[in-house]
């Protein structure tokens, strides 16, 4: 990827409008930290930028290397190097881990892997990752601890090798060593050159990754867009100061919580004692 | 297979009428795997002190029929384990029914039904699972799990469990989910097509059934949901 732009987008959940004219550009290498209060479109945007069909796009133009990719499915998207790193990522029962990483890992070729190359790939990634092996032969996210999901996604990231790669708080959940673990593969694939559009709330991690540029998202805008001094002002003062300095009133979330999804279950009981006693 | 063990298989047609006598201390393994559709197929299985009888249906065939299973665990100690996995597709009307009777101290019992309804197909799962008077110490589940694919297939589950003494351990679940969009989603942002996520997700529901199959047969039933059988 040389340039990925983000042209006056409006978008909206359920009918509620959570971006309201988003412009925002990333160049090949660069890193920007995306911060802003709760609910106020950070994961909204990433997921747009994904081709997450719970959000619809109003108006306005995702732009990848001079391709409008906005009505692409997300697979497109994803051959084209995009990657999203979420936030609760899904648990697939009776999706075996080690079956999923070969399938996606296959789609993003012509010729299939061989079972060797498969393994030998997986091993350095779950090494990396400090991973145990073991965990590949378990269902897709099933039962992982919030931790271990986010450790999986990296997982992925490093597999799919992508040349834009969005987290979505992807450090929370993560002890401190695992936050290390996980800002060292980042940084390994920033050097190979990979873009990162970043979303996190603690300065720990943007400390680790050392974005090149930080923006602020306010009421679905980018409010502020800048050096990474950014991080460290929020970090120390809030968002008071946007107000204060912008004039920009912060409304309260506008976006609706983006909640774990699971399988629909409900579970029936009937116990019948037929009282032959 | 272990060689004391019989081994029971209907890898072709099924017989409307079936009995199984499992004898004292015997072990049995039944395997259906049919490639002719049915219409009713009724099995009787009887099992005597201290035997082990397991049943695995791999049900990956077109057909509109209903199908029934009678366990009955007459001996001190007998142990069954009911496992089906079943694709419905196209316009297929299926409908499955495994019962088990606990007649005797310490018998134990696991009734297992996976199901994937796609397409204009319709699923349904019932069964009984009943524990008679002074049959103590008796464990039993029985669990039912169906996955609805489209909004033109549709799935029901309702095991039912009957209980007349109280020195037991009994549960069962009932569980149908429709696909999940978001599941689909998370494939799809890693560059999986959606039929192929479909069809990944499908096959979490047959995974049960394979390992009781040689190398062939579960070629066979991993095949069945290749080659565009899940559109999108």
């Amino acid at each position: 990827m040389e340039k990925l732009e983000i042209i006056d987008l409006h978008a909206s959940v359920g009918g509620i409008q959570i971006l309201r004219g988003v412009n925002l550009e990333i160049r090949r290498g660069e890193s920007l930290a995306l911060l802003g209060p709760n609910g106020h479109g950070k994961s909204t945007l990433l997921g747009l930028i994904m081709g997450n069909p719970r959000f619809h796009l109003d108006s306005g133009k995702i732009v990848l290397d001079g391709e409008d990719i906005s009505a692409l499915s997300p697979d497109e998207r994803s051959k084209r190097g995009l990657f999203l790193a979420m936030q609760n990522p899904s648990e697939i029962p009776g999706l075996n881990s080690a079956d999923f990483l070969k399938a996606m890992m296959n789609a993003h070729r012509e010729k299939k892997m061989s079972l060797l190359e498969f393994y030998r790939s997986m091993n350095v990634a779950y090494e990396k990752m400090g991973i145990p092996f073991e965990m590949s032969k378990r269902n897709l996210n099933e039962g992982f601890s919030g931790g271990e999901k986010k450790r999986n996604e990296i997982l992925q990231m490093l597999l799919l090798n992508p040349s834009f790669a969005m987290l979505d708080e992807i450090d929370s959940g993560l002890d401190v060593d695992a936050i290390n673990v996980v800002a060292k593969a980042i940084n390994e694939e920033a050097a190979k050159g990979t873009s990162f559009l970043i979303v996190s709330h603690y300065a720990r991690l943007y400390n680790l990754l050392k974005p090149t540029r930080a923006a602020i998202m306010v009421n679905g805008r980018i409010a502020v867009d800048g050096d990474p001094s950014l991080i460290e002002r929020v970090d120390r003062e809030g968002y008071e100061w946007i107000k204060r300095e912008l004039g920009i009133e912060i409304e309260k979330e506008i976006a609706p919580a983006m909640n774990q999804v699971s399988i629909g279950v409900c579970a029936t009981k009937e116990a019948v004692n037929n009282g032959s006693k | 297979m272990e060689a004391n063990k019989r081994v029971i298989d209907y890898f072709q047609d099924l017989p409307s009428k079936a009995e199984i006598v499992v004898g004292e201390g015997e072990e049995v393994l039944l395997r259906l795997l049919p490639n002719q559709p049915f219409e009713d197929v009724a099995f009787s299985v009887k099992v005597a002190k201290n035997g082990r009888f397991e049943g695995v249906f791999a049900d990956i065939i077109r057909h509109k029929g209903h199908f029934s299973i009678n366990i009955e665990l007459e001996g001190e100690g007998a142990y069954a384990h009911w496992l089906l996995s079943s694709i419905g597709l196209n316009d297929d009307r299926k409908s499955f029914e495994p019962s088990v009777l606990h007649l005797a101290f310490r018998t134990e019992a696991l009734m297992e039904s996976y199901g994937v309804a796609a397409e204009k197909s319709r699923l349904a799962f019932s069964g009984v699972s009943e524990i008679k008077k002074y049959a103590r110490k008796v464990k039993t589940r029985q669990s039912a799990k169906i996955i609805v694919f489209d909004p033109t297939s549709d799935g029901k589950s309702s095991p039912v469990l009957k209980i007349a003494d109280n020195d037991v351990e009994a549960s069962h679940a009932a569980v149908v989910g429709r696909l999940n969009e978001d599941h689909l989603y998370y494939l799809e942002s890693r560059g999986i097509s959606r039929e192929e996520a479909r069809r990944l997700i499908a096959m979490g529901y047959l995974v049960p059934v394979l390992p009781y199959f040689e190398e062939k047969e579960s070629s066979i039933i991993s095949d069945s949901i290749k080659g565009g059988l899940f559109h999108v």
